[in-house]
């Protein structure tokens, strides 16, 4: 892992807009990653204290099945997250992430993120509002895939 | 006649047809012809080859019927042709050329985006009648700047055209691919194709989207294009409705004031938004 400069850290979606005091701040917790294919970020379970902005690459969020091979609920590309389990209780991770291709992304300690946001509630408000948008985007995404729109119409929930 | 069958997924085929008597006519990508299966009946369907004169591609997902008829039609088999009818993507011709004359359509006529970036935009099925703007588009690649196909599918396994998808790539086009559930194996995108929009680099005043699927699908994506910043005039999707004339005389494909057979099956997002977002039209 390598540092990361503030002008690097704000060129990322996620922060986007975010006011230069408040870039040049977290990018003191912030470092470059680079991983390989089948790299595992972390495994369903355990204790949630990063977020990886990612850059390039692809990352799969799955979940362990008994007896079968970890099934993906979700991936995620250039420009979007991974990890959101460090802002809420329990504060872990409630899935496991894979890259599926060589990744690089930017991760931040979010011990010292929540500890800036104690600090100054209105970093912590931005920070909130952008991973709302993700926790959004994301309950979007699910409910329109429970929609199961491209079965036929036998296949479809409530078909006779 | 059914001169081949190809069999894309589990429930869809590609038909390709050929003249038993009479020429079929020249369509332009986007349209739509109504298939007679002998003694069990019509429906509209999409045109998946790109216009070359000889025969004609049509895609079909057996859903019903008649589409469960037309899917089993192995070659040598008769079926009943009429059209091709309504607009088109606006793909691989000047505005005007070969389109009705004034007066005729009640929907402007889409311009060749030539030049420009073009996004194309499909949900299952909908990949079909985007395969025939796509195939034209590649077949003149220098005409147009990136080409950018994102396809969203149910599973890995229902992905239309699966095995064509890498030709495209090697023929000029960035393809992306996501699935609403990954089975064993896949190491390919999960989620809904609006997703993929993230991760694409969009040029707003310079790309063109070309989007069908679902309703709902076609809905959202529009909305989320145009969030990106493209104009919604320059936003094309292809509406479907209960299509039955073709002509636009028995009203049955009426989406206010519009007859899809005639209007459309290809509209702007400039016009069709309006009508997507009445609940019972």
């Amino acid at each position: 892992m390598t540092g990361v400069l503030p002008a690097e850290l704000g060129e990322h979606a996620f922060l986007r807009g975010l006011p230069a005091e408040y870039i040049a701040r977290l990018a003191q917790v912030a470092a470059a990653v680079s991983v390989p294919a089948g790299h595992r970020f972390f495994e369903e379970g355990g204790r949630a204290v990063q977020i990886w902005l990612i850059r390039t690459g692809r990352v799969a969020l799955d979940l362990h099945v008994r007896g079968r091979e970890p099934l993906i609920v979700e991936t995620v590309g250039g420009g979007q997250v991974v990890g959101l389990s460090w802002v809420c209780p329990p504060y872990e991770w409630q899935y496991g992430a894979q890259a599926l291709a060589p990744t690089t992304a930017i991760t931040l300690d979010t011990t010292a993120v929540l500890s800036y946001c104690d600090q100054d509630p209105v970093l912590g408000y931005q920070l909130i509002r952008r991973l709302m948008t993700v926790a959004a985007d994301r309950l979007h995404a699910s409910r329109i895939r429970l929609l199961d729109l491209y079965a036929a119409p036998s296949q479809q929930a409530g078909a006779t | 006649m059914v001169a081949s069958r190809r069999t894309e997924t589990r429930d869809t085929v590609t038909l390709a047809l050929r003249p038993a008597a009479q020429p079929i006519g020249s369509h332009r990508p986007g349209q739509f012809t109504m298939l007679y299966a002998f003694g069990v009946g019509e429906v509209p369907i999409s045109i998946s080859g790109p216009p070359n004169g000889s025969e004609l591609l049509q895609t079909i997902r057996a859903v019903g019927a008649v589409t469960e008829a037309l899917c089993a039609a192995e070659p040598g088999r008769l079926i009943g042709v009429r059209g091709p009818f309504g607009t088109d993507w606006g793909v691989g011709l000047a505005a005007s050329a070969g389109r009705p004359a004034d007066g005729e359509l009640t929907t402007p006529v889409m311009a060749d985006p030539a030049g420009k970036d073009v996004l194309v935009v499909a949900g299952g099925i909908g990949l079909a009648p985007l395969r025939s703007a796509l195939l034209t588009m590649l077949a003149a690649r220098e005409r147009y700047r990136r080409i950018t196909v994102l396809v969203g599918s149910r599973s890995p396994q229902e992905i239309a055209f699966a095995g064509e998808l890498s030709s495209w790539r090697a023929l000029g086009a960035e393809v992306h691919v996501t699935v609403d559930r990954a089975s064993a194996g896949w190491r390919g995108d999960v989620g809904v194709v609006t997703q993929l929009l993230d991760r694409v680099d969009i040029d707003p005043a310079a790309t063109i989207a070309l989007v069908c699927g679902p309703e709902v699908m076609m809905r959202l994506t529009a909305r989320a294009l145009a969030g990106r910043g493209i104009a919604t005039a320059d936003i094309r999707l292809s509406l479907e409705r209960n299509m039955r004339c073709g002509i636009a005389e028995c009203g049955h494909c009426q989406l206010g004031p519009l007859l899809l057979c005639r209007d459309g099956p290809v509209l702007d997002y400039e016009r069709a938004g309006p009508l997507l977002a009445i609940r019972e039209l």
